[in-house]
């Protein structure tokens, strides 16, 4: 693969797929600059394993997987702060809302509340939660952890029952 | 709200989460990054491996100049542990987890080095300290049987004084390695290696 070729994908895969790996980060750490420094970690890896993608997978499949990884490491080795580099990602996780989206503002707030539940999961389970909501498959889902599709179904009924319990008053027919 | 509804509300996310990205900057900052990384790792075994080689190659250059075959001694157990971690580095580079490996996969790797890295630390004793303290002993005992009688000293009491200085020195010295090396393992790798183990059992 030409680094042309690369940087390329890289690009494609980074507008496609940023939302996928802010959810990722986010479900892993509610402090913005861990985020930040996560974040980037993920795109490094992402770039990296970039000459390895044969296609075989779904973009998100491998992306999900490249994020997980890099997320569990992540969080083992002491973390660091990066001094000074520039910012090239910005977001806003709260525009300013129209009239016409009253709605939205009570959607946020759950999600809010669940990313504060997922982050209270034990780490294969957040992982898990992150893409059941996603909507992936078990097949995907399995693919992602290495782990088989009955395990899978089993793992969701629990975290269901665990995410229910931390958002009661949210839902109750979880 | 059911399960059902809350997936939507959390894919509908992507409609209040506006990321603004500036692509250029980002491959900018990932290419510094990868270099960084890259030379980091180069340094760190630069470190570790060139500074034995380099401690051979002056153990030789002794030996050579003063005609002391005990710092040939010293100059081996210098090139035993630089060749021990190159072929170890080398060996451990092999079982890198791929990034894009499945969560158990990584985690089994991971696991696998840790478990390595503990072994590595514990038995440093036999693959680094032991022969160095062979390679110095020999060295040091070579130097005091060479040592001429000095003022009211007679060779032997001015051998005696070297070698339990050297052997007070190198034992605090190599006592003090083997401490730290420990502590890392009781501080560092033991909790990495439960954490491994716990998010492995966690698949399972």
């Amino acid at each position: 693969m030409t680094a042309l070729e690369q940087e390329t994908i890289f690009r494609r895969w980074l507008e496609a797929h940023v939302g996928l790996v802010l959810k990722v980060v986010r479900g892993c750490t509610a402090v913005t600059q861990d985020q930040d420094d996560l974040f980037q970690d993920v795109l490094l890896n992402v770039w990296s394993s970039i000459p390895a993608f044969r296609g075989e997978a779904k973009e998100t499949t491998w992306i999900y997987r490249v994020a997980f990884n890099t997320a569990l490491a992540w969080r083992r080795v002491e973390r660091r702060r990066r001094q000074g580099h520039e910012t090239y990602v910005k977001f806003d996780v709260s525009p300013k809302l129209q009239p016409s989206h009253l709605d939205l503002q009570s959607e946020q707030e759950i999600v809010t509340q669940l990313y504060a539940a997922i982050r209270q999961l034990p780490k294969v389970d957040a992982s898990l939660a992150l893409m059941h909501l996603d909507g992936l498959s078990y097949s995907e889902m399995a693919d992602v952890l290495g782990i088989s599709e009955n395990y899978i179904g089993v793992k969701l009924n629990r975290i269901r029952k665990q995410l229910a319990e931390q958002l009661k008053g949210v839902s109750n027919e979880l | 709200m059911n399960f059902e509804d809350l997936q939507k509300t959390w894919q509908s996310q992507d409609a209040f989460v506006k990321a603004t990205i500036n692509a250029d900057l980002v491959l900018q900052e990932v290419r510094r990054n990868q270099r960084q990384f890259g030379a980091t790792i180069f340094w760190r075994d630069v470190r570790e491996v060139g500074v034995a080689f380099l401690m051979t190659a002056c153990f030789i250059y002794v030996a050579v100049k003063t005609h002391q075959w005990g710092a040939g001694a010293t100059a081996l157990a210098c090139f035993w542990v630089g060749v021990f971690m190159l072929v170890d580095r080398r060996l451990q580079h092999r079982q890198r987890p791929n990034a894009n490996a499945s969560l158990r996969a990584c985690i089994e790797i991971s696991l696998f080095q840790v478990n390595h890295q503990i072994r590595l630390l514990k038995n440093i004793f036999w693959w680094y300290l032991l022969p160095l303290a062979i390679g110095v002993g020999v060295w040091i005992i070579n130097v005091s049987w060479e040592i001429p009688p000095q003022g009211r000293l007679s060779r032997v009491e001015l051998a005696g004084l070297l070698l339990g200085s050297s052997v007070i020195i190198c034992g605090l010295t190599f006592w003090l390695v083997f401490w730290l090396n420990q502590f890392a393992v009781r501080n560092d790798l033991e909790p990495r290696r439960k954490e491994l183990e716990t998010l492995l059992a966690s698949l399972k």
